[in-house]
């Protein structure tokens, strides 16, 4: 359509106006002390790309302070990459060509990751991915290591993994506790949704749930209520979402408006925002959106990061700031093994990353992947109650408040 | 049942859309691209005026869509009317205002999606069917004000002078009509329309910058499927497609119904140019 791609060649002149006033201050420095430049492609407009950038600087800060790594301090630069492919890849030739950046740490949307792969790795540059979940991304470093070697995805859990998070949730919670084998699938129909979806209706059908319907509509969707009838005759009890680009506002608007005798939750982005409830009146109310970023101890430094990001910013930390913020650690531990900033040396060292960060311990399997599972970084399900609090429902061993039924259910 | 209720009250908003489109066409000869652009500020007026300022809702409702029609008026008499001599070019400006608005709404709000409350919090159950209030004013509100739109034209000195223009500009003119500021008044109320359509279906359709595209991309279709310039047609077509979109996705698939009206003005366009109600062709 004319009028989008209109608006994306704007913003992208806009990004390189702002680009290259950052620019010129830099050139000047001596090459041996220079600070390592840290690129950060992201979707700034979004929740999730800002607090990318809060928690880089955050890592940044702190490394700082002990005096950099090997003698060198560290800096950032950020690029917009919205959620469209084409300016996802001006974005990396922006960083990568003209700010020269040693790595970049960002990342959001799969297809704006995927279509950015082969410039990273033209650029041979460090990447590690803090936003983005779809399978491919790391299957293409299994594919051709020489040219992929460069990526590494920090989190969030790939799509298969969450796919069986969710399971998880479905046979030990919606199952096992609240007792609802009636399902439904409700999900937005982009390219991690297609990967995940045959994975979590086969697992769910595996665990003894009855899959009443399973549905994919459009990203462009603004009218839910012909899909949430649809949902409510087929007989569910329980609808499990898997949203993320979609107008999970809207969504949850429509749902709480026509009061669905249906709870729902599963993976909703946009619902991770620690704004959503209030930014939409506090109609998700009782939703559980599964979640990276909560205030629990998952490891020690988890509470006090959450903390402290409250104090850097004006809202919650979502999970691209948990990922964002371990990955700059992560490459800081890495060049100090390696005892050097040359490229392949680190990704050697990055491969044996063992890292207790603030998402849980991270470490990366032989696509570069990070690992998911008991003790490593897991999916949390958080629920919306009164007034806007977040209590995890589920594992069972981190829970920290009671599951509780949308108002209109209340007996 | 469902499908009737629900496609009611889509079908009531494409009207209200569709209506004020093909009425700044029918009278003014104005493509005006920027017509989703009038929705999209109602929308964010009402969001700016209740939550950032405070205001009651009626009275942020009113405001906004005051604001949005006198702003419709300085976009016709600025920018379009200079350039009304050709076709080309007010496709243009219009499109052009469409994307500074977008734009701007974007530098100002950033793209995440933004909450308008609703004016009704209840639930109804009409007939079996469990429908949120706010949907069921938007159908009130839209009968209203395209039946109060229908009477003006019909019935007062200003609405024939409006119909006077729509079939005869030069006729009219030498009637001694002051087409310039009869063209004012129906950019008015076109823009007018557009911004209570947003007002209306702001709580419970998405309000985020790019929402222009989507009610400007349904009234194209609803235009040319009724036919362009007619208002009966576009509110025949406006309830034929709201139909349409909702049996699709209730039988086929909700990923399904983006695709209705295109096709249909696809269909149109080749089987049919002029649109149902059209007395000519209007490309």
């Amino acid at each position: 359509m004319p009028i989008s791609f209109k608006r994306q060649t704007l913003q992208s002149l806009l990004a390189s106006l702002l680009l290259g006033s950052g620019l010129l201050g830099t050139t000047a420095l001596m090459a041996q002390d220079k600070p390592v430049r840290i690129g950060v492609p992201t979707s700034v407009q979004l929740q999730v790309g800002r607090d990318t950038l809060t928690a880089v600087k955050m890592a940044v800060d702190e490394i700082n302070k002990k005096g950099g790594v090997l003698g060198r301090k560290f800096e950032f630069v950020s690029a917009d990459e919205t959620e469209n492919p084409e300016t996802g890849i001006s974005a990396i030739k922006k960083l990568t060509a003209d700010e020269k950046v040693d790595l970049l740490i960002g990342g959001y949307t799969s297809g704006v990751t995927l279509a950015q792969l082969p410039h990273i790795s033209a650029a041979k540059t460090i990447y590690l991915g803090v936003g983005a979940a779809s399978p491919s991304i790391t299957n293409k470093v299994k594919q051709d290591y020489n040219n992929y070697k460069y990526i590494f995805r920090v989190g969030p859990v790939n799509a298969a993994h969450q796919a069986r998070g969710l399971v998880d949730f479905i046979s030990k919670f919606v199952i096992g506790e609240l007792g609802f084998k009636n399902i439904a699938i409700v999900g937005e129909n982009a390219k991690w949704v297609q990967d995940l979806v045959p994975i979590l209706s086969k697992g769910a059908k595996d665990v003894g749930a009855d899959i009443r319907m399973t549905e994919l509509f459009d990203t462009q969707t603004s009218d839910f209520s012909p899909l949430l009838a649809k949902v409510k005759s087929s007989g569910a009890q329980y609808m499990i979402v898997v949203l993320s680009h979609a107008s999970s506002d809207v969504f949850a608007k429509q749902w709480h408006d026509a009061q669905v005798p249906v709870p729902y939750g599963g993976i909703d982005v946009k619902s991770m925002d620690g704004d959503f409830f209030n930014r939409i009146g506090g109609k998700s109310i009782s939703q559980i959106a599964a979640n990276f970023a909560v205030r629990a101890p998952i490891t020690k430094k988890t509470v006090p990061f959450f903390d402290e990001f409250k104090k850097n910013s004006s809202n919650f930390p979502v999970y691209s700031a948990f990922f964002a913020y371990d990955a700059v650690f992560i490459y800081a531990d890495a060049v100090k093994r390696a005892g050097s900033f040359d490229t392949d040396k680190v990704i050697k060292e990055l491969e044996k990353t063992k890292h207790e960060g603030v998402a849980g311990e991270i470490t990366f399997d032989e696509q570069h992947d990070v690992q998911a599972g008991p003790g490593k970084v897991n999916f949390m399900f958080v629920q919306w109650q009164e007034k806007g609090e977040r209590a995890v429902i589920y594992p069972k061993e981190l829970r920290t408040g009671k599951f509780i039924m949308p108002p209109w259910m209340k007996k | 049942m469902e499908i009737l209720i629900y496609g009611a009250v889509t079908s009531a908003i494409y009207a209200m859309l569709a209506v004020g489109f093909t009425l700044i066409f029918g009278v003014a000869r104005i493509l005006n691209l920027a017509h989703g652009s009038f929705y999209a500020l109602g929308a964010y007026l009402a969001y700016v005026l209740t939550t950032l300022a405070g205001l009651p809702l009626w009275l942020a409702a009113l405001l906004s869509i005051a604001i949005v029609a006198i702003f419709g008026v300085l976009v016709e008499k600025i920018l379009i009317r200079p350039l009304r001599s050709s076709q080309l070019g007010v496709l243009m400006i219009s499109l052009a205002t469409a994307l500074v608005v977008e734009q701007a709404l974007f530098l100002i709000f950033g793209s995440e999606y933004r909450n308008v409350p609703a004016f009704i919090e209840t639930k109804y159950n009409l007939f079996g069917v469990d429908v949120a209030g706010q949907r069921l004013l938007t159908l009130a509100v839209a009968t209203v004000s395209i039946g109060g739109l229908y009477a003006f034209i019909q019935f007062t000195r200003l609405g024939s002078a409006i119909l006077a223009i729509s079939q005869d500009p030069l006729a009219a003119k030498y009637m001694g009509i002051p087409s310039d500021r009869i063209f004012s008044l129906v950019m008015a109320i076109s823009a007018g329309l557009a911004a209570l359509a947003g007002v209306m279906a702001g709580p419970f359709l998405s309000v985020q910058p790019s929402m222009h595209l989507l009610p400007i991309v349904k009234a194209f279709a609803i235009v040319v499927v009724g036919g362009l310039g007619s208002i009966p047609g576009s509110i025949a077509a406006a309830f034929m497609l709201g139909y349409a979109e909702t049996i699709v996705a209730y039988m086929v698939s909700s990923s399904w119904t983006e695709i209705v009206s295109v096709l249909a003005t696809l269909l149109m366009l080749v089987f049919r140019p002029a649109g149902l109600f059209g007395k000519r062709a209007a490309f």
